[in-house]
């Protein structure tokens, strides 16, 4: 537990040391969320709510997803896949720490560092430019931050697997470009789902991309409450455990693939 | 003697350097303020090369070798002084400049990742304009040396460290380059690859008669190679002359191997030292000026009972270690000021 | 100049080949990256379905400026690949750049040829897909001056975002790092110019058309050839300015980098 924090330090403070990369990180994840705030601005032309989604909902969601953006990672992250090329693997395998803890130790070290000095103050520049839908009740917040955290334990358990792909092909870039692609493409981080057909959006909601990014948004913004709010948490927690467990799975068969072949 | 083919003149670098604050706050707070040291990495040096030379050019980690040869070879602006290389500022006639010289780094290739061998070489024969009967006169006599022909189909990618440093360095000589900046052409290579890599480099200086600059941490490779050395350390020269000056002047020490009949614990002998004991086996290291190897024997014998011993010269690494290590240079005659050409 | 561009063909040519050295899978990652790039137009042609105008523009007009923009990012994602910013940094860090310096050959050209990313081939698919479906859609008044100006708007486009990447490659010779504000510029951009641009509030439209002329490159363009009103009331000759701009930021761009290597040369890695 001792070493599982001290990695979570360690990389936090490494994540702050890329001074210029964060603040223009957050620059341009702010700006993006302005283009598409114009863009929905432009297409609800004066009308006050669309399939139950308000203008100001909809302007909340474009902040809020391009505040994810930096939190979760979910759109890239090679950091893995690399050590598996450059040799680092080996001495990282070695470490008296269960592989998967030492990486989730990494990421939740950086994204903690990104929330602090990119996804936080992006969301309350963002704020200042429009008038912003806020969680209803103190049980949203609440719901909305524990939803954050299980949003990063999926978003990490898919990236890690994405990556491990390197133990099994030297041309994992390409696996890794698919799996993220397949990401912006269900998380809904684009056009806020509750926009697009209903069926589709339902669909999207259930992947674990839609779990990561779509519902801590849709609790924030108070779409769903009560029995509605559990049942999302419960989706959460479910692609938590399954995805979780799933990594586990393929890291063990990675691992003997490794020692097999000498990498 | 002839125009030197390299002139230093009070070359001089510096960089600043950035210091970082400690602990979570000390992270953030490195966002909005930063302080800065200056550092010379290579402060106000000055040496000649001749025509047909091979010099070793060492000293410690960060001592300022690959900061020169960078300079050297233009590929970084100095901050004052003069080089003068083939004729041409590095720098400044970079295309005409590099047409003339070679370079190898150790730790990086020049070659195309992805491509076999071959093809790497041919691409470098366009790149170079080499005229195809040059080319194919080099090419062959490198293949053959080098030994380049049961590779000359693998991707880079795929050779083994040793393999690709000879790879590297026909690809740095087939435009027959007068100089040659060598840069740890043997880090990481094993003692066998090491070997074959120095008698190349001899060959190369000998009988193709390429002037090399030669920088390596690997003080053997020297030993082995070059006549002249230049030290540098913090940024300054230490040493530059002949390789056996350097030997008589600090290599008086030498090494006295004892196997005893019996263990003694401590077995103290007047102004010896004992740098090494294994049971019965010690290994003592004296100073040649003041003590002779036949009066170290008789007091041995007279002391303890000795079944072997053996008198050796210390190893020219192990003095130039200590040459680092003490800073032995900045008191000797020899050292800052340069007697070179 | 004969010579260089021999030898540029033979450095592209050499990656076409290692790159196409496993069909199946390049061609595959070809269609899923035209598949992915694509579903950033559905998501909104879905969440247009819900809608029925943006700034006065139909789904099909958005479908053409779209499409034309896509298509020429595509093929300066390609043909500029050396200067793609997010591989240029590495190339310094590790030490490549130093050995093209080393080499008797124009630096430009020799970063020009030292990538060359075929697979996205994904993306100019998408892009020709994206403007043939937003051709299917609109009714366009077509005369000579039009149809000769969609290759030239698209030709300046590549000139744009290729000086984008420049000015981005050149920036790393500073920070070492990629800077992601640029995303701003060259993916921004081209998100932008997707779109009608007069619905975007005043501070971005001034930033995209001062600081980065982005503006001339697709709406003012679009205004003619669509025949288009534009609220913005800008002179008609704004539509014909992309490919001076073009040019002229090109030779920027060049410019930049050539100080940018000159600073690179006195303060190393």
């Amino acid at each position: 537990m001792h070493a599982f924090f001290a990695t979570i330090r360690t990389s936090y403070r490494r994540q702050l040391t890329y001074r210029a990369a964060n603040l223009s990180g957050l620059a341009t994840n702010l700006m993006f969320g302005f283009f598409r705030a114009a863009v929905l601005i432009a297409l609800y032309n004066g009308q006050a709510s669309v399939n139950g989604l308000s203008i100001q909902g909809a302007i909340t969601y474009a902040g809020l997803a391009q505040a994810m953006i930096g939190y979760l990672s979910f759109f890239q992250w090679y950091e893995l896949m690399h050590t598996v090329y450059d040799g680092q693997v080996g001495s990282d395998l070695l470490k008296p720490m269960n592989y998967f803890s030492y990486w989730l130790g990494i990421d939740t070290g950086r994204a903690l560092g990104a929330f602090l000095i990119r996804s936080l103050p992006l969301f309350l520049v963002f704020a200042l430019f429009y008038d912003i839908v806020l969680p209803p009740t103190l049980l949203h917040w609440l719901a909305f931050l524990l939803s954050l955290v299980l949003a990063l334990l999926i978003s990490f358990s898919y990236r890690f697997m994405v990556n491990l792909a390197a133990f099994w092909t030297p041309n994992a870039l390409g696996v890794g470009r698919f799996a993220f692609g397949l990401s912006w493409t269900f998380s809904g981080f684009y056009m806020p789902l509750a926009l697009f057909p209903d069926w589709i959006a339902q669909l999207s909601r259930v992947t674990p991309f839609g779990a990561g990014v779509y519902v801590p948004i849709e609790i924030f913004l108070g779409i769903v409450a009560g029995k509605e709010l559990l049942n999302r948490l419960l989706l959460q927690v479910f692609w938590v455990l399954f995805l979780g467990l799933l990594a586990h799975f393929v890291l063990a068969r990675g691992i003997r693939k490794l020692v097999i072949q000498g990498g | 003697m002839s125009e030197p083919i390299i002139q230093i003149k009070q070359l001089q670098k510096t960089f600043k350097v950035y210091k970082d604050h400690k602990g979570y706050l000390g992270a953030l707070r490195n966002l909005f303020e930063r302080q800065y040291n200056l550092v010379h990495a290579v402060d106000k040096i000055s040496f000649d090369v001749q025509p047909g030379e091979l010099v070793g050019y060492i000293g410690p980690n960060g001592a300022g070798k690959s900061t020169t040869i960078k300079m050297l070879t233009g590929l970084l602006v100095p901050t004052s002084g003069e080089v003068l290389v083939n004729g041409y500022i590095p720098w400044k006639q970079r295309k005409a400049y590099v047409k003339n010289i070679g370079a190898v780094f150790g730790q990086r290739t020049t070659l195309w990742w992805d491509l076999p061998l071959r093809d790497s070489l041919d691409l470098l024969q366009h790149i170079y304009e080499i005229p195809d009967d040059t080319f194919q006169q080099n090419l062959g006599m490198f293949r053959e040396i080098l030994e380049l022909d049961p590779f000359m189909e693998t991707p880079v990618r795929s050779l083994s460290l040793g393999q690709r440093m000879r790879a590297d360095l026909c690809a740095a000589l087939l435009h027959n380059p007068t100089l040659v900046f060598l840069d740890e052409p043997t880090i990481g290579l094993d003692v066998v690859a090491k070997q074959r890599i120095r008698e190349f480099i001899q060959f190369l200086n000998h009988e193709r008669k390429t002037t090399i600059l030669l920088t390596t941490h690997d003080i053997s490779d020297v030993a082995k190679l070059c006549k002249r050395v230049v030290i540098i350390d913090h940024g300054k020269i230490l040493f530059d002359g002949h390789l056996n000056s350097l030997l008589e002047f600090f290599g008086g020490r030498r090494l006295l191997v004892v196997d005893f009949a019996e263990f003694y614990p401590e077995p103290s002998l007047g102004e010896a030292e004992i740098i090494q004991q294994d049971r019965n086996k010690v290994i003592y290291s004296f100073e040649r000026s003041s003590i002779s190897a036949s009066k170290l024997i008789n007091q041995l014998s007279e002391n303890y009972r000795i079944r072997d011993l053996e008198v050796r010269d210390q190893p020219i690494e192990d003095t130039i270690r200590r040459i680092y290590e003490e800073q032995l240079l900045y008191n000797h005659p020899n050292g800052k000021e340069n007697p070179s050409s | 100049m004969k010579r260089a561009i021999g030898l540029l063909a033979k450095l592209l040519r050499i990656q076409v080949r290692s790159q196409l050295q496993y069909p199946t899978s390049f061609i595959l990652e070809v269609f899923s990256s035209a598949i992915i790039l694509g579903f950033f137009f559905v998501s909104f042609a879905l969440t247009f379905s819900r809608f029925d105008q943006i700034g006065g523009w139909t789904l099909g007009e958005v479908a053409f400026i779209w499409g034309i923009t896509e298509f020429s990012f595509g093929v300066m994602d390609m043909v500029f690949s050396g200067f793609d910013y997010d591989s240029f940094g590495p190339m310094i860090r590790n030490g490549r750049f130093d050995q093209l310096l080393l080499r008797p050959v124009n630096i430009t050209l020799q970063v020009l040829g030292s990538r060359f990313v075929l697979r996205r081939m994904g993306k100019i698919l998408e892009g020709v897909i994206i403007f043939i479906y937003g051709l299917s859609l609109v009714n366009i008044d077509w005369t000579i001056g039009k149809i000769i100006y969609i290759p030239i708007l698209s030709f300046s486009q590549v000139l744009f975002f290729g000086s984008l990447f420049i000015f981005g490659a050149t920036t790393t010779f500073w920070t070492m790092e990629r800077l992601e504000i640029l995303n701003v510029f060259t993916y921004g951009g081209s998100e932008i110019m997707s779109y009608p641009m007069h619905i975007f509030p005043r501070a971005i439209r001034l930033i995209f058309t001062f600081l980065v002329p982005a503006i001339f490159m697709s709406y003012f363009p679009a205004v003619y050839i669509l025949e288009k009103s534009d609220p913005l009331n800008a002179p008609g000759v704004v539509s014909f300015l992309a490919p001076l701009l073009g040019l002229g930021m090109l030779a920027l761009a060049l410019r930049f980098w050539k100080v940018g290597i000159r600073n690179y040369q006195s303060t190393g890695s």
